[in-house]
């Protein structure tokens, strides 16, 4: 047997405030005198509350991490923006190792240089130390004979440029005193020269003194 | 003691930038919940949690604190959630078992296997049964039976009186027990009322 209040909507409102526990006293009285007296409210409340039940059943998946958990909120633009200037960053970051790679392996180019350089060099000084030994005997005998006239003949060689540099100094020390000679003979001259004319001016007063004298005396 | 919902939108119309912050720490998640029921896909919830927090950013100026904060947040939120779901409409239907991928029950209580899958299968069914419910006895349901919001919020968030709330609740109550009869679930809970 149906309600004859189903569509009654106070009656509605009563029930889904008591199904949610928001009904006031007046509206928990009021339902609860109709469903002592209505069989199929109360089978219709029954079967709501069961109904809240398994709608339980629907949950939400599990919480991810979100920008509010750091308190932010980023507009689109600027997530736009960083995802611009990460492209930014990532570019400049790939050419900057490009270019490390080519500085990198320039030097490496250039220390396997060394590296083939060095490795020649140590070649040699191995063969230079490899060599057979010295010659024995009369080679070494003629040997010393040439290295004795070698070395006598860069002696006289060198004492024979000594000679000259010492030959060419006295040259110039000869040079230098006769110089200074011409020097000291010209200022000796001058020295003469103006003894010479102070003695003939003093000769010149005691002339012409004497002359005084001499005429004074002839007038007495 | 952290300051209230008004204190932050007071701070933020002063000026506070950083109290909107607090704000949408506080509210983020239960807002990406309810976009989630609406929309059935955790990123879209994620993505149109966001733009509501955005728009509620830019509009706090001229919120006239007659309704709550949290009201006005879902009523922007939901607001969105019902674009996204008109422009899904005029584009290809939206299959019902992708949009349930993300959207697998998750047991609190680690259930056994058998008992898990009873609770997937049931809440397959739910949610089918809320999927097809009326858009505007829908997000009564949702945001009453998921958000917890009052019959008084829920109205400011959808701009309708509380007896409208209350009616299309009931009638989207009525739908689902019907649908999930008719998917062979029959559950009844005894009521605090007394027999006669």
């Amino acid at each position: 047997m149906g309600c004859d209040r189903i569509a009654d909507e106070g009656l509605q409102a009563d029930k889904v405030d008591v199904l949610y526990g928001e009904a006031d006293v007046e509206a928990r009285a009021r339902l609860e005198a109709h469903l002592r007296s209505c069989a199929a409210c109360r089978e219709e409340m029954s079967g709501l509350a069961g109904l809240r039940r398994d709608l339980r059943a629907w949950r939400r998946p599990a919480a991810r991490p979100t920008l509010a958990d750091r308190g932010l909120v980023v507009p689109h633009w600027l997530a736009a923006a960083a995802l611009v200037v990460l492209g930014l960053g990532a570019t400049l970051g790939t050419l900057g190792y490009v270019s490390l790679r080519g500085s990198l392996s320039a030097q490496e180019a250039r220390a396997e240089e060394l590296d083939r350089r060095h490795r020649e060099a140590v070649a040699a000084l191995q063969a230079a130390v490899a060599r057979p030994p010295a010659p024995q005997g009369a080679d070494a005998a003629a040997l010393r004979a040439s290295l004795d006239a070698r070395i006598d003949e860069r002696l006289r060689a060198t004492e024979a440029r000594q000679g000259e540099r010492l030959e060419l100094r006295l040259a110039d020390w000869e040079e230098r005193l006769e110089a200074q000679r011409r020097i000291d003979m010209a200022r000796v001259a001058a020295g003469l020269s103006y003894l010479d004319g102070r003695h003939g001016q003093q000769l010149a007063r005691t002339n012409e003194l004497v002359g005084y004298v001499l005429e004074a005396s002839q007038k007495r | 003691m952290g300051r209230s919902d008004e204190e932050l939108v007071e701070a933020c119309q002063a000026g506070e930038s950083s109290a909107f912050d607090l704000l949408v720490a506080r509210w983020e998640d239960r807002i990406r919940g309810a976009c989630y029921r609406f929309l059935g896909s955790e990123e879209e919830a994620r993505d149109v949690a966001q733009e509501a927090f955005l728009k509620a950013y830019r509009a706090i100026g001229g919120f006239k604190r007659e309704a709550r904060f949290s009201s006005w947040l879902y009523q922007i939120a939901t607001n969105l959630c019902r674009d996204r779901l008109r422009r899904r409409r005029t584009r290809a239907t939206v299959s019902l078992e992708e949009m349930e991928e993300t959207g697998g029950a998750i047991a609190e209580t680690r259930p056994r296997a058998d008992e898990r899958l009873l609770q997937d299968d049931l809440a397959r069914v739910v949610r089918r049964a809320i999927e097809a419910l009326a858009e505007e006895q829908r997000e009564v349901l949702i945001l009453k039976e998921y958000e917890g919001l009052t019959f008084l919020e829920i109205a400011q968030a959808l701009d309708v009186p509380v007896s409208t709330v209350k009616t299309r609740l009931y009638r989207g109550l009525g739908q689902l027990r019907q649908r999930l009869e008719r998917e062979g679930v029959r559950s009844a809970a005894p009521v605090p009322v007394p027999a006669p």
